[in-house]
């Protein structure tokens, strides 16, 4: 058969390869030319009159054995991923040659480590572009962490994952905003720290806080927390809006009357205390007042009422935010950036605060030194000292990690010793400060010196958004599940803190039988069942109601409580009916077992271990 | 047989006394002293400060707290402290406190009208007693004008700042307290001591170094302690207090071989002082008031039935605490 059309063979790869420009082919390049073309549009890119746009991604493809499709894929839209590269094929006229190239390209570009060598490549495949400084292999957050190369690995990652939990001053529109749940601290702030065991009360990565630096501010915070009301979607079915029967109106029968305003609203910087009321919504179609409650453990001002005014005639959404003071208490979490994080222990008085004899300073903060030797964060360190020199010549320090690898351009800081302490030593030698960033404390308590050398500085603290107000959990009695009998769990419902087994083996090792029969059964579910003796069965009981008899009086004491009467439905008596105090699942069991035909007996004995 | 008294005079002599600053040295006491008298300058010495605050309109960036809580940290001129009621035991209010006696009232009224921002300070705090006022921080002798740092030419201490039309309207009241209860209430910035040293260089060892190594030896301690005399090159002591108990010298004395080249100990009984105020108080009424309120606090042991009762305890020093 001949075919109708002439034959058309597309040229393609390997002899030609396609270009594309945003996703339509353009036209064709023979494959010994197409590299010469990409050098010169990268040459363009960078040439300062620029004629093709200078985010241009150039992704050219080169023919592989069953790699990606070869080609020249060229994009040009708007919003794509950039970075800049410096260009080190091009010769440098002066200019840096930044090159901004895109992630598609990137994967095909020879782009080597600004450290000096050649990061392992044969010559054949020499670097075209640098990147412009060796950090640009960390993300945003591992470039907080200040000489992050000289910290043990590990403790980097918890600091990337401590940073993102951290309080801050997040926004400067706080005011208009109306955020579900928004933590804010008051005066982001560095305090000085010291290492040394000054009491107990450090052990185990707690912290002394210095109760007079909380007072004039240090680690102050708020928590913001809105609450929308929309009345149009409450009562279920949604109806058209503007026609429910409800409105924000305030009871006029009400005791809460003078909370809140006429129109049903909270007042703003108003205290709302847990469980009172914050909103009133009349019905008019049952004439009745329903009020909002404030849920939680502590009390909220009003922030802020905002009116959703989309139709005019009623309101029907406000939102309302709340505004909750969150200042340091014993049990909130703070870290340093080193992976350091710990939990205050206590709020220690100034005057109990080891000073300083010379300046007289008290720390802000004291951390057990036992939290370095394992943990090796040795940044912490250095940025102790580093910041403690920046504050005594009042400048700013470079703490960029891998300094020492940028390669040397022009040999200018040789002259320098090199060592990153030696120059950071010097700069509190200048000040008439210990080298090593040592100080002589005497204490607080007795005004005598302390017997050692105490390491003192600045270092930046982050408050974290783990606090005790939102955790801590305590119970007495409360409400129980309906099945098992038992206290139910989680927080909000007021349920207990569970006894885990784990704590249950310690009771065990402690020989404490009394005070785990109290936590397991005693406070949990204790039950007192009959059960019959001769059957052994513990589902077969049947009250009988005793006829209501005048019970004799006796004098002074209160009635008599009539026996029950209980008799065993399948024995047919109640000779044998006993009462055993047992856990209420075990009666659960039972009937469980007997829902699958397991019958499940009991044999009751009085001797102990029989 | 008399019994023996163990009571020492402590002297004490100023070195330097400014309004918010003084150096003194006290002697022949021991650290007990000194350092109580410290705990009591930060945190027992009665100031005045702004301790409940009404707020009628607050429409600036800041939120109620966070004006009360500023409010509170400034300053106030608190000569009367000393001999004013603390508005928990105050009678003529029922501990209200709220009464001339206990209290003073601020009001603060601040609208914003101009395109500019407006800072408002402590300067615009009314009160209604003269005699506690914000401290003024603004120093006569340095123009206002021409000093760019501050920014504001009122002087005080800037409460908030605000954009057209926004508004704070507040009423404060005042009241009496110690550092212990607030650290707003401390009319301390700072207040410290040093043990004074006794340095003694080994004259004979020293001779044995060589200019380079007495100079070495001079160079490594990091605050300028020692000095050799240009004429007979002898290393001299120039500032002895400077020394910070840094033991580097000694050290160093080790490093090169020489152990005992200098001994430097510390006086027991004679410190240096130094005193800070927040400028409630001056310095000097800040050390009178200490030294009265250790007097009562002892008086309060003195007198106390539990002391009478612990006499059997304590025994000498019983008999001593009560004056024998």
């Amino acid at each position: 058969m001949i075919p109708s059309l002439p034959k058309l063979v597309l040229p393609g790869p390997p002899e030609i390869l396609t270009v594309l420009l945003d996703g339509c082919i353009v036209g064709g390049i023979p494959s010994s030319e197409v590299e010469k073309v990409v050098a010169h549009i990268r040459r363009l890119k960078v040439s300062s009159p620029a004629v093709i746009p200078d985010d241009l991604e150039v992704g050219y493809v080169p023919l592989s054995m069953g790699g990606a499709y070869p080609g020249l894929y060229l994009s040009t839209s708007p919003s794509r991923f950039v970075r800049p590269v410096r260009n080190i094929s091009l010769p440098s006229d002066g200019s840096e040659n930044i090159e901004l190239i895109g992630p598609f390209e990137q994967v095909f570009m020879e782009i080597k480590c600004p450290d000096g060598g050649d990061g392992g490549r044969k010559s054949s495949f020499p670097a075209t572009h640098e990147e412009i400084h060796p950090t640009v292999m960390l993300s945003v957050v591992a470039n907080l962490t200040p000489w992050s190369d000289h910290n043990q690995s590990p403790r980097n990652m918890y600091q990337c994952q401590m940073a993102k939990q951290t309080m801050a001053f997040s926004s400067q529109a706080i005011q208009h905003r109306a955020d579900q749940k928004l933590y804010h601290l008051q005066t982001p702030q560095s305090p000085i720290v010291r290492t040394g065991s000054y009491s107990k009360y450090d052990m185990e990565d707690a912290m002394i806080l210095n109760k007079s630096s909380v007072e004039r501010g240090m680690f102050h915070g708020q928590i913001y927390q809105t609450e929308t009301i929309d009345l149009t979607e409450m009562g279920g079915k949604s109806r058209k809006s503007g026609l429910t029967p409800r409105m924000f109106r305030r009871s006029n029968v009400n005791k809460f009357g003078s909370a809140l305003d006429a129109d049903g609203l909270p007042h703003v910087g108003q205290l709302i205390r847990p469980d009172e009321p914050y909103c009133s919504i009349y019905n008019s179609e049952r004439n009745s007042v329903q009020t909002l409650r404030k849920k939680g453990t502590e009390p909220v001002y009003v922030d802020y009422v905002a009116v959703d005014v989309k139709n005019k005639k009623d309101l029907q959404k406000v939102n309302i935010r709340f505004r909750q003071p969150r200042n340091p208490i014993i049990g909130d979490k703070f870290s340093s950036r080193h992976g350091q994080k710990g939990v205050c222990s206590q709020l220690w008085p100034d005057i109990d605060m080891p000073f300083s004899g010379t300046t007289g300073m008290r720390p802000d903060l004291i951390i057990n030194p036992h939290a370095f030797p394992s943990r090796m964060t040795i940044a912490m360190l250095l940025e102790s000292v580093a910041a403690k020199g920046g504050s005594l010549h009042g400048e700013f320090v470079d703490a960029t990690p891998f300094r020492g690898s940028v390669k040397k351009n022009n040999e200018e800081s040789e002259s320098k010793s090199g060592s990153l302490v030696d120059d950071l030593g010097d700069m509190l030698r200048k000040k008439g400060f210990n080298y090593h960033g040592l100080e002589v404390l005497y204490s607080g308590v007795y005004g005598t010196e302390l017997t050692c050398e105490i390491f003192i500085g600045p270092v930046y603290y982050q408050r974290l958004r783990h606090m005790v107000s939102d955790k801590y959990q305590v119970r007495s009695t409360g409400t129980t599940d309906q099945l098992t009998k038992q206290p139910i769990k989680g927080r909000k419902r007021g349920g207990g803190v569970r006894f885990g087994e784990m704590e249950r083996d310690s009771l065990l090792a402690h020989g404490a039988a009394y005070l785990l029969h109290d936590r397991l059964h005693t406070c949990s579910d204790y039950h007192i069942a009959d059960v019959c003796s001769i059957c052994g069965s513990l589902l077969t009981t049947v009250f009988i109601q005793q006829q209501k008899r005048p019970v004799r009086q006796i004098g002074g004491l209160p009635p008599g409580r009539a026996p029950k009467k209980v008799t065993c439905h399948a024995c047919q008596t109640s000779k044998g009916m006993e009462a055993v105090a047992m856990p209420y699942v075990f009666r659960y069991l039972a009937t469980e077992l007997a829902a699958m035909n397991i019958k499940l007996t009991l044999k009751l004995s009085n001797q102990a271990g029989a | 047989m008399e019994p023996q008294s163990y009571a020492r005079m402590p002297r004490v002599k100023i070195r330097e006394l400014r309004d918010d600053y003084a150096r003194f040295e006290l002697r022949d006491t021991d650290a007990s002293i000194a350092n109580a008298l410290r705990r009591v300058m930060i945190a027992e010495v009665p100031t005045i400060a702004i301790d409940l605050v009404e707020i009628e309109v607050n429409s600036s960036v800041l939120n109620d707290e966070f004006i009360a809580h500023r409010l509170g940290l400034i300053p106030l001129t608190s000569d009367r402290a000393m001999s004013m009621r603390f508005s928990r035991d105050c009678d003529a209010c029922d501990g209200d406190g709220q009464c001339e006696f206990c209290s003073v009232e601020f009001h603060l009224m601040a609208v914003c009208r101009n395109d500019e921002t407006q800072d408002v300070t402590s300067s615009d705090l009314i009160s209604s007693d003269h005699t506690v006022v914000p401290v003024d921080f603004s120093d006569a002798t340095i123009d206002a004008s021409s000093d760019g740092i501050s920014g504001n030419k009122k002087g005080g201490i800037t409460i908030v700042k605000l954009r057209k039309g926004q508004e704070v309207k507040l009423r404060a009241i005042a009241r009496k307290g110690i550092g212990k209860d607030h650290a707003k209430w401390s009319p301390a910035a700072t207040v410290t001591f040093m043990y004074e040293p006794e340095i003694h260089i080994n004259e004979d060892l020293m001779e044995s170094l060589t200019l380079e190594e007495k100079k070495e030896w001079v160079e490594s301690s990091p605050t300028p302690v020692f000095d050799i005399d240009p004429v007979t090159q002898q290393v001299m002591v120039v500032d002895a207090e400077a020394y910070t108990y840094d033991d580097e010298v000694i050290k160093k004395a080790e490093a090169m071989g020489k152990p005992g080249l200098v001994e430097i100990n510390a006086k027991q009984d004679s410190f240096i002082f130094t005193v800070e105020t927040t400028g409630a108080i001056k310095a000097s009424q800040l050390l009178l008031n200490a030294i009265e309120i250790l007097k009562q606090k002892l008086d309060a042991v003195r007198t106390s039935l539990d002391t009478v009762e612990a006499d059997d305890q304590f025994g000498e020093l019983g008999a001593h605490m009560r004056g024998g």
